[in-house]
């Protein structure tokens, strides 16, 4: 097998020809074989033909949802047929997320660190390797070994700046997933409700421990799961990523309970969301400030109503209970 | 000849032992390999419930050609394989050690991944009337006709996008077992 070599378009072409005929119940095994002994590059070129048919085939669903995802969120349309849906991978997305606090204590004595931004300030982490790490206020990640390869995203949000380095990847595990990278800037939010990936430059790839494939999420897109779902990519404004940085919170198409975990670590108020909101979305902008009129100005966007209950708010529908 | 006296498969490899033979060999280019296969052929062949056969000649001859791809795809999880330990020393043992069954299970998994990650991108990176063709042939099922009607295009037009899409995932697929 030489597998490097360049194979003739038109040998495949045979190749292909030779698949499609041997199918059938009268195929002229004959002018087959004959056709194999004419000429080495014909069996390298039926091999490409049967190896690559059989990696797809053995794949088909996994790529085929995966193939459909991207040219969805590449086209910002989601080219859904009937019956279908983009979600990429079963339930449960968020239910493994529970888990992630508890997982840095169970790994091998191995180096770990662990970095909190307090409430009311972000945090900026220079990191081994030339990774460069920016914490949103309230939010914790573990830094796993002496060359910072593997952190392990713990609460809020935080956004990673990584060098281009080849002999180098680094791994940010979010939960049950892992966002694989190889230079390129891009923020991970992680809350209760699920978490989000979104790419400002370059692209990373994020995988499940318990599902096969591996999603590409390029730059201007985000991958979001929430509880109960899947994960959905999509389109989002490279300049909303991160954006916190700057002060303010842009969203595009993100879950209000997504919303509500950033507002809620900005402002320090415990926020509810009522069912009755669980399948709304928001797009828009928010300006930070001190963080205390946050909820407000959501509220006054979105026509909510914000009650004080338990400690905290609850934020419902305008004029409902 | 068609086998249409319904022999039982082991008469029919019998029959078609030599022919069988020159199969492998154009296939494998390689008479030890060829013999190799053959051998393996025939413990599969007597594994076969006893009964007659249909069609037995193409009956066998697909067998074959399935054997043959199963050693190509197992060939190349090998080299997929042996790359991520080189990779990974750390993570695993040394190379030529083989893991134990759960980790086996968990890299093979890994592998599957990367295998379907692989495909999806260059697929995404195929030209765009060859990955229209790729994506409606091979991932939607539909006939060469049937995507030639869809796309506007000939039969032949058909083919040559095919095989345009073949060479490049090819490229892909080998890339990666090479790492």
């Amino acid at each position: 097998m030489t597998a490097q070599s360049e194979i003739d378009e038109g040998l495949i072409e045979q190749a292909l020809h030779w698949q499609t005929a041997l199918e059938s119940d009268d195929a002229d095994w004959d002018g087959y074989m004959s056709w194999l002994e004419a000429d080495t590059r014909h069996r390298e070129a039926f091999d490409a033909v049967a190896l690559v048919s059989a990696a797809v085939d053995e794949h088909k669903d996994a790529v085929r949802a995966l193939v459909e995802a991207r040219a969805g969120a590449q086209d910002g349309t989601e080219r859904r047929r009937p019956g279908r849906k983009m979600w990429l991978w079963g339930g449960g997305a968020a239910a493994a997320l529970a888990l992630v606090a508890a997982v840095p204590m169970l790994r091998a004595p191995e180096m770990a660190v662990d970095y909190a931004a307090d409430a009311g300030a972000s945090r900026s982490l220079a990191l081994a390797g030339g990774t460069h790490v920016m914490l949103s206020p309230q939010s914790r990640i573990v830094v796993h070994g002496k060359d910072a390869t593997r952190i392990e995203m713990a609460s809020g949000e935080a956004y990673f700046s990584v060098r281009h380095d080849p002999a180098r990847s680094l791994t940010v595990q979010v939960g049950s997933y892992r966002i694989t990278d190889i230079g390129t800037r891009f923020s991970v939010n992680i809350s209760d409700g699920g978490f989000r990936v979104a790419v400002s430059e370059g692209a990373v790839g994020v995988s499940s421990e318990g599902a096969d494939g591996e999603v590409r999420v390029t730059a201007g897109h985000q991958l979001m799961a929430r509880q109960g779902d899947a994960l959905a990519l999509s389109p989002v404004a490279p300049e909303e990523i991160g954006s916190w940085r700057q002060g303010r919170l842009s969203y595009s198409n993100a879950p209000l309970s997504l919303v509500a975990a950033d507002i809620s670590r900005y402002s320090g108020k415990r926020i509810i969301v009522d069912p009755a909101l669980e399948a709304s979305h928001f797009s828009g902008t928010l300006v930070i400030g001190d963080g205390s009129r946050l909820l407000g100005d959501l509220a006054g966007v979105m026509d909510l109503s914000v009650r004080a209950e338990n400690g905290g708010v609850r934020l419902g529908r305008a004029g409902g209970r | 000849m068609s086998g249409g006296e319904e022999l039982g498969v082991e008469a029919l490899y019998g029959l078609h032992q030599a022919e069988l033979r020159r199969l492998l060999l154009a296939r494998t280019g390689d008479l030890g390999e060829a013999e190799d296969l053959l051998q393996e052929l025939w413990v599969r062949v007597r594994q076969r419930p006893a009964g007659p056969v249909a069609n037995g000649r193409a009956y066998l001859f697909r067998m074959a050609q399935n054997m043959m791809v199963d050693r190509l795809r197992e060939r190349q999880r090998r080299m997929a394989r042996d790359r991520r330990w080189a990779d990974q020393e750390t993570d695993f043992a040394a190379p030529g050690i083989e893991p134990v069954d759960g980790h086996d299970n968990a890299e093979q998994q890994m592998i599957a991944r990367e295998e379907v990650a692989t495909l999806t991108s260059a697929i995404a990176n195929l030209p765009g009337g060859a990955r229209r063709a790729f994506e409606l042939h091979k991932l939607e099922g539909l006939s060469h006709a049937e995507v030639a009607a869809r796309l506007g295009i000939s039969k032949s037009g058909v083919e040559k996008h095919m095989a345009v899409a073949m060479k490049y995932l090819r490229r892909a697929l080998s890339d990666w077992g090479k790492g």
